[in-house]
């Protein structure tokens, strides 16, 4: 979806320390500018510790900027103090790494319904927030809520854990490299879950992660993210025409993409950069053909 | 507001590198001089007493470089208990002691409550001596790796280790539970952020509504749980995995060396002690 809608997260030259004032403090954002539309799919890609996490815990209030920058999320400024927390945590569904490590309840159902329980909805609400998030997951509501969390496989944990953010049916749906640590086909399902998600029900889609397969084939547009700074954005297409400049940033292209820069040094140039191995087939028969 | 920075209030068991003199001492010496220190410590009642202790280590801490503010800060977690242990002092323990080096004065008596002088007294000794020990310990720890410190106790347990104290065991379980505290604090910090993502609130409610905010802490005390049982797991494989049979005769890659300045704190530290311990009866307050 690229067509540009209401600007639903702006960061201005965000700044944060950690452990500011003690012995152990970390600058680790210094300066991140970037805007996300409503109905995007965005992707946050960078090397390790270069401030991703850090970020996209400001969207939800988890971290509060207190130093330079500023972060507007829905028209509110997170930096006021008399903002209500809560409401924009409904609003803006943070996934983070391993989150099955956040289940806690005995059934399944119950581990789902907390965030509706905690917002104070009627018990039928809650129910039909649970199975709405149960199918988006992929988990079958009948079969799945009166199961034992913690008997659970651990790719069916992290959909449970996924499905108890999106009971609160936020607007914008933070994944911080939720997909590690899963096999690839289940990585697969999930992303194309999330995309139906994004598709469907227009949640705006945050996506952080270190596998450029995956960014490039879920993302419209890409922040890079280098020493907590924002060193390059544009479409994906834009960002992974220029390997040279992700390889400075210590990020590589995905697969197909390789290929295609193989092909045009080698003197057969691709009509477009490819991102996914379907474009990649068309566009070879393409030459093949011609 | 909700403050997820977990680190910021854990102050003991967090190492510090640095190159100062304390940093240098043999963790054996540091162990030494902490232990006559707590002796010390639990002997004396009188404010004189109390005052040269505290000075003491404040002086150790400022000769160590480490930040005195951090320090303090590791103190913030507890003071509701401790408010509410000086408040019991002060109001129940009016006469069990009488004051030291002061003519007992009650100045307020209501059925089982009083203050005396003794009382308040003794609230701020204890609040002293509770900062020394505090101070001591954080400095070990923050000047020593918990490695040294497990070597060190189980060196210094070796001669014992004929009446079959198991020393190596010992120095071993302190090592993992010491080593896993800012591990846990971290993994606590990562599930509080989750939970309040999906909508838990922390911190609502005051400090005194026990059952509102112990029932806040079941999301969090089950994932722990999980997640500290994984980890023992874990370890316990990648032990296994280095053969790892623990006890006798297994040898060391850190062998410690007392040198002359580690003997020379240690006599300092013994002089001063003894001189407390033999003139304790004997200051003015």
């Amino acid at each position: 979806m690229n067509t540009r809608g209401r600007v639903i997260i702006q960061v201005n030259d965000l700044h944060h320390t950690y452990l500011r004032g003690t012995p152990l403090e970390v600058k680790a954002l210094k300066g991140v500018t970037m805007e996300i539309y409503e109905g995007e799919v965005v992707g946050i890609i960078g090397r390790t510790g270069a401030g991703k996490s850090t970020i996209v815990q400001h969207f939800n209030g988890l971290i509060r900027n207190r130093e330079r920058g500023r972060v507007i999320v829905d028209g509110h400024d997170m930096a006021d103090p008399s903002l209500d927390v809560r409401a924009i945590r409904q609003k803006v569904g943070l996934v983070f790494q391993h989150p099955e490590q956040q289940l806690f309840e005995r059934l399944v159902g119950d581990d789902i319904a907390f965030g509706p329980k905690k917002m104070g909805l009627p018990p039928e609400v809650r129910r039909e927030r649970v199975r709405w998030a149960m199918e988006m997951v992929g988990l079958d509501f009948e079969k799945f809520k009166d199961r034992f969390t913690f008997s659970l496989s651990g790719g069916e944990m992290r959909k449970v854990a996924i499905a108890g953010v999106l009971a609160l049916q936020p607007k914008v749906l933070i994944l911080d490299e939720s997909t590690t640590g899963i096999d690839p086909r289940g990585r697969k399902e999930l992303l194309s879950r999330m995309l139906h998600l994004n598709r469907e029900h227009g949640v705006t889609l945050v996506f952080v992660s270190s596998n450029m397969d995956e960014v490039a084939s879920i993302a419209d547009r890409i922040y890079v993210i280098d020493d907590g700074r924002t060193v390059m954005h544009g479409t994906a297409r834009e960002i992974f025409a220029q390997p040279e400049a992700l390889r400075r940033y210590g990020l590589g292209v995905p697969h197909v993409t390789t290929v295609a820069h193989r092909l045009a040094q080698n003197g057969i140039p691709m009509p477009r950069v490819p991102l996914t191995v379907a474009e990649a087939e068309e566009d070879i028969w393409k030459i093949l053909s011609s | 507001m909700e403050n997820f920075e977990f680190l910021r209030n854990v102050t003991i068991g967090q190492y510090f590198q640095g190159d100062s003199i304390i940093h240098r001492l043999d963790p054996r010496a540091k162990i030494t001089i902490l232990l006559i220190l707590v002796v010390v410590n639990s002997f004396i009642l009188s404010f004189t007493g109390n005052v040269l202790l505290l000075s003491l280590c404040i002086a150790l801490v400022l000769l160590s470089g480490i930040s005195f503010r951090f320090m303090l800060s590791g103190i913030k977690p507890a003071l509701p208990l401790i408010a509410i242990f000086a408040l019991m002092q002060l109001f129940f323990y009016g006469d069990a002691y009488p004051p030291y080096g002061m003519e007992a004065v009650t100045y307020w008596r209501w059925g089982m409550m009083s203050i005396t002088n003794g009382s308040i007294q003794l609230v701020i000794v204890t609040l002293m001596r509770f900062l020394e020990i505090f101070f001591l310990v954080s400095l070990l720890t923050s000047t020593t790796t918990t490695t040294n410190i497990a070597y060190a106790i189980e060196s210094m347990l070796e001669p014992f280790q004929r009446l079959r104290v198991p020393a190596q065991e010992i120095s071993l379980i302190g090592t993992i539970a010491l080593r896993f505290v800012p591990i846990f604090a971290e993994q606590m910090e990562i599930i509080m952020k989750a939970q309040a993502s999906r909508g838990a609130d922390f911190g609502e409610g005051g400090v005194f509504q026990f059952v509102k905010r112990t029932r806040q802490m079941v999301t969090l005390i089950v994932p722990l749980f999980v997640d500290a049982f994984r980890r023992a797991e874990d370890l316990i494989l990648a032990m296994d995995a280095r053969c790892y049979t623990g006890g006798r005769g297994r040898t060391k890659i850190v062998r410690f060396h007392m040198a002359r300045v580690d003997y020379l704190f240690i006599a300092l530290t013994a002089v001063f002690g003894v001189l407390i311990m033999v003139f304790r009866n004997n200051f003015p307050v």
